[in-house]
């Protein structure tokens, strides 16, 4: 799913702008900060197409999920991915916001960086956690039936 | 206090989200718990969750801006260490506010 992919991108690109910043320079800042516009692009994308699908057609998977074995992929797992989702959002967009300040005169400004980036990295990480939970949730609910 | 070489909007937005996180914990404590409120964000966009979104980006935006507004548009003083606490913090209530109620709560 293309939800799912945009997710992992927003991941892979948070660890990446968070070693760019452990490792920085004046050759790697112009890097940094598209990065970083990269990782909030991804996360944007990931929710627009999560929700949209969430909003439209997720209903059926729930009720698949809520008389199969695994009723805790809904009753926690999406519950809990539905509204966590909304702060890796914020965080995802903030990043771009930390990385337009003077990162080279300042390391103040980097750590600042290095915390929101390794913020959106393990919550993404969470985020795709519980969807592949949920994920298994409906299977399971399909092979018991 | 002074801002070490972080931009305005890095002190309002970084505020603006740890404020913004807690309440999206307290909003799903109170759509969950008080049926009043899940009916009312429901009719307000036609589902609940859509409206949890607008209000919770809503309030991150406007805090966001409001907070880079004082001292005649220079923004709050506050020192990184002091904004990664309070940026770490609101983070981690808000999400074990979440996984908490969820776990336990209900």
């Amino acid at each position: 799913m293309a939800h799912v992919l945009f997710g992992v991108a927003c991941l892979v690109t948070a660890v990446w702008v968070f070693v760019d910043v452990l490792n920085f320079s004046e050759t790697n800042l112009g890097r940094i900060r598209k990065l970083t516009c990269a990782a909030a692009i991804f996360m944007w994308l990931a929710f627009l197409i999560g929700g949209y699908w969430y909003v439209t057609a997720y209903h059926a998977d729930k009720a698949i999920i809520l008389k199969g074995p695994w009723p805790f992929a809904h009753n926690f797992f999406m519950e809990t991915k539905e509204h966590l989702v909304l702060i890796l959002l914020m965080l995802a967009t903030y990043l771009p916001i930390t990385a337009a300040s003077n990162l080279s005169a300042s390391r103040d400004a980097r750590r600042v960086v290095l915390w929101v980036a390794g913020l959106v990295a393990v919550l993404a990480l969470m985020m795709e956690g519980e969807g592949a939970i949920i994920a298994m949730g409906v299977k399971v609910g399909l092979l018991s039936r | 206090m002074e801002n070490t070489g972080v931009s305005k909007y890095t002190i309002s937005f970084g505020l603006s989200l740890a404020l913004a996180s807690v309440a999206n914990g307290l909003l799903v404590v109170a759509k969950e718990k008080i049926p009043a409120v899940l009916a009312g964000m429901q009719k307000l966009t036609g589902h609940h969750w859509i409206s949890h979104c607008a209000i919770i980006l809503g309030l991150f935006a406007f805090f966001g801006w409001l907070f880079a507004r004082p001292h005649s548009g220079r923004g709050i003083n506050l020192t990184v260490h002091r904004l990664l606490g309070v940026l770490v913090s609101g983070v981690v209530a808000g999400s074990l506010l979440i996984l908490g109620f969820y776990l336990i709560g209900e």
